[in-house]
């Protein structure tokens, strides 16, 4: 490698690992944004289990109470 | 036997009324002008302790408008802030609101006197601060048209702040919210005054800096007041 | 049906069917343009070196600079961050006419995702500006803008966390929505027009785009608007969901 080319790439070595950490950095950004919003998904997902059992419960409650009527 | 009319007043004569209420309120009790006059000598105080060590040949002119600017932003949200008081504690905003009238006079009544509060501290003030820190230098001869900048400066930081005020006065932490959204909101106009003012106080060339800086502040003034004026309505009524 | 035939905006239509299928094309585009910005693309020249060397049968006489590279995202999330605000004053608007929460829910997701293309601005900007100027922060006006457009965000966020009505919450956002989306381009003409008298601006070697420049910035470009696109309608219907199980779970309790 001659001064002169050894010039002309000068700069690409240093720079390399920020331009890596830039396009690493946006990747991330929306990695994080992801799993912010499924996150949220199971969530209301164990909400509608929740849900479901309140409904059987009640629906045992319902069949009981109209057995012991009659 | 002569009809019972009444007249319904214009605008102009709401406007007035209303611009009357602040004034003359305040006249009366002055407690807005003395918190915002002590605010900014505070401040002033704060500044001197800032910059008494430094040496000398430390050129002050240079950050003289800097300075100035970051007195009248912070001594305005003060005053913003306390620009709805009166309205909140006796209920008066709702009285304002029954009567029949274009709520975006209520916006411009109020700018005018935000305005008026702004520009009397600023006469006193800015004698004060030539006095504390700019007489040992010797400011450049444009230095009486800094008065430009700094009307321009404030019929803005009125403008915007009463519309932000008005949002702010019934939330919680009002104060610190209205510093979190006045201050971005403010930038271009401030960046644009400072430029203007450093040019006229520490010398450079008029025309160009000066002029264009202050035909942007102006037309960011213009575009934000009429903002203001359209959305007013929703904010008040909100 | 509103009062004049208004109908309040609906998720899972045609905008909902097509999302999955945009965010796939968006994936694509996006990698497309990162790979054709590090092979395609040109190298950017940089400062001039005292001889020429023959590279690839050119003469070349001065610096490649590789932090340029970064451009090829900077600018395409920039952009995006820009038209999300765009969409935020939109829904603030549509909201201030017709008072159907809906708009403000979506204005509050736009707002969300802008926030998140403007701190991936903000990461692009720091990296590339680091290492071309050496300083870790300086008032240039590009960065200027998109430093005041974030605190902007925030203030959005602060003032939506400070209201609890949800009636004068939503105006108070779309307020400050609008007049946020106003302020960003003064801002951006304000620091480049009146010149910091301190230090000049200084000047990029980015601005004449070469056609094989341009192709890879497109591709990442689209790419973006489609990836920021998926993320709003997902966070959309997420959101939509969550509130019709908290609307079972009151009809479950009074009943």
């Amino acid at each position: 490698m001659n001064p002169i080319l050894e010039q002309i790439y000068a700069t690409i070595l240093p720079s390399a690992p920020f331009v890596i950490a830039a396009y690493a950095l946006v990747w991330l950004a929306l990695l994080v944004y992801v799993v912010f919003v499924t996150v949220r998904l199971k969530r209301t997902e164990a909400q509608v289990t929740a849900l479901e059992e309140a409904l059987a419960h009640r629906q045992t409650d319902e069949t009981a109470s109209v057995l012991k009527k009659d | 036997m002569a009809r019972a009319s009444i007249k319904k007043p214009s605008t102009f004569a709401q406007y007035r009324t209303l611009l009357a209420k602040d004034l003359r309120r305040e006249f009366r009790t002055k407690e807005m002008l003395t918190a915002m006059g002590i605010y900014a000598l505070l401040v002033l105080v704060v500044y001197g302790a800032a910059l008494s060590q430094t040496s000398n040949q430390f050129d002050i002119l240079q950050m003289a408008a800097g300075l100035l600017w970051a007195l009248v932003v912070f001594t305005s949200l003060l005053g913003l802030n306390r620009s709805f008081a009166h309205e909140q504690e006796n209920a008066c905003l709702e009285g304002i609101l029954l009567v029949p009238l274009d709520r975006s006079v209520v916006f411009l009544a109020k700018a005018t006197s935000n305005l008026i509060f702004l520009v009397v501290v600023e006469i006193v003030v800015l004698p004060l601060f030539y006095f504390f820190f700019l007489t040992t230098t010797q400011p450049a001869d444009t230095w009486p048209l800094i008065w430009l900048p700094l009307l321009v400066g404030t019929v803005g930081i009125a403008g915007i702040g009463t519309l932000l005020a008005t949002i702010t006065v019934n939330s919680r932490g009002k104060d610190v919210l209205l510093a979190v959204l006045f201050i971005p909101l403010v930038f271009p106009l401030l960046y644009a005054c400072v430029a203007a003012s450093t040019v006229v106080l520490a010398g450079g060339d008029v025309e160009g800096v000066f002029g264009n800086s202050l035909l942007l502040a102006g037309g960011y003034d213009v575009v934000m007041v009429l903002l203001s004026w359209v959305l007013y309505d929703y904010v008040i009524s909100a | 049906m509103g009062k004049d035939g208004y109908r309040s905006p609906q998720t899972g239509g045609v905008l909902d069917r097509i999302a999955p299928v945009v965010t796939l094309i968006g994936a694509l585009l996006s990698t497309a343009g990162f790979v054709l910005a590090f092979t395609l693309a040109g190298p950017v020249n940089g400062a001039t070196v005292n001889g020429v060397e023959v590279i690839g049968g050119e003469m070349v006489s001065n610096q490649l600079l590789f932090s340029q590279k970064i451009f090829y995202f900077h600018m395409p999330v920039a952009v995006t961050s820009m038209v999300m605000i765009g969409f935020v004053a939109y829904f603030g608007i549509r909201f201030l006419q017709t008072r159907d929460a809906a708009w403000d829910e979506r204005a509050r997701i736009a707002a969300g995702i802008a926030l998140l293309f403007v701190l991936a601005t903000m990461f692009t900007g720091e990296m590339w500006e680091r290492f071309e100027w050496g300083v870790w922060w300086t008032w240039e006006p590009r960065l200027t803008t998109y430093f005041i457009l974030m605190l902007l965000v925030f203030a959005y966020f602060v003032m939506r966390a400070s209201f609890d009505e949800p009636e004068r919450r939503a105006t108070f956002a779309s307020v400050y929505g609008i007049v946020m989306f106003i302020d960003v381009p003064i801002t951006f003409a304000i620091t480049r027009i009146v010149p910091s008298s301190v230090h000049p601006t200084i000047f990029r070697t980015d601005s004449g785009l070469s056609p094989d420049m341009l192709l890879p910035l497109l591709l990442s470009l689209f790419g973006m608007l489609c990836i920021a696109y998926g993320l709003f309608r997902l966070r959309l219907r997420a959101q939509e969901l969550d509130e019709r199980v908290e609307h079972i779970k009151e009809q479950l309790d009074e009943a």
